[in-house]
């Protein structure tokens, strides 16, 4: 229960203007860009810098990932 | 789902890339990726960038010899200067990295028929747009779209890399065309406001 609780805690939103703004403050190499629809997606149009994993591959793709960056999804 | 694995600040774009209204590169995560190895050393990282910048300058002062609108021949001097500025800059990086590394102008004239930056085809890029740049607003268009290709390819290929050193001569290759992206902006703002 304690598990599921934590898998579901929330997490902020942000909107275009503040990501932004989140991408601008940031120096480059100390945060991550994480898209994680699917490649075809990503190919039509993605934020420049991107990373891309799919969410099915996500848990897979965890060790290429810096839990202590900041980290903004889409 | 990050945040219940360890992650120590997560956020959501709220309305995904549907809602993004900043810059947007495209293609595959693939894209180019095959003029980098992975373990470059900070000097060929250099030595690339300044054949793609050089590339790029190349295009510009192509389109520039071309055009017989007397403005848009004035921005393409304007835009293939800052490719001057971005190459010294990349000249006295690279004396700081290989101070008996040579001569980075003769390196970088092995870019004249190839790759400029962002990965393009230089005749080839010329040939699809030397027709249709016509105003002011859709050559600063197509300049930060380069930019913008050139930031995103930069950011991958500092993914791929092995080196913390060349990971770090990317990162600031990526100011560089942020620093570039945000003047261009500022150049369409006056025209779109003139």
């Amino acid at each position: 229960m304690i598990q599921l609780k934590r898998l579901f805690k929330p997490v902020k939103n942000m909107d275009s203007e503040e990501a932004k703004a989140f991408i601008e403050e940031q120096k480059e190499g100390t945060f991550t860009i994480l898209d994680v629809r699917q490649p075809g997606e990503y190919e039509e149009g993605h934020i420049p810098g991107s990373k891309l994993v799919p969410l099915p591959q996500l848990r897979e793709a965890l060790d290429e990932l810096d839990p202590e960056h900041p980290t903004m999804v889409y | 789902m990050l945040s219940g694995l360890g992650f120590k600040e997560v956020y959501n774009l709220k309305g995904g890339m549907m809602a993004w209204d900043g810059l947007q590169a495209s293609g595959p995560q693939e894209l180019n990726m095959d003029l980098v190895r992975g373990d470059e050393s900070p000097a060929e990282m250099v030595r690339l960038a300044y054949s793609l910048e050089n590339g790029l300058q190349i295009f510009y002062r192509n389109i520039q010899k071309k055009t017989k609108i007397e403005t848009i021949e004035s921005l393409f001097i304007k835009l293939a200067q800052i490719e001057e500025n971005h190459k010294k800059r990349l000249s006295e990086l690279y004396g700081m990295i290989e101070p008996s590394g040579g001569d980075l102008e003769s390196l970088g004239s092995d870019a004249d028929g190839g790759m400029m930056e962002g990965g393009f085809n230089i005749e080839a890029f010329t040939r699809q747009n030397e027709s249709f740049l016509d105003t002011p607003q859709l050559v600063i268009d197509l300049a930060m779209m380069l930019e913008t290709q050139a930031l995103d390819l930069y950011l991958r290929f500092s993914q791929k890399t092995e080196n913390k050193d060349t990971e770090a001569v990317l990162f600031k290759l990526a100011d560089e065309e942020k620093a570039h992206l945000a003047l261009l902006g500022r150049w369409l703002d006056e025209k779109t406001e003139g």
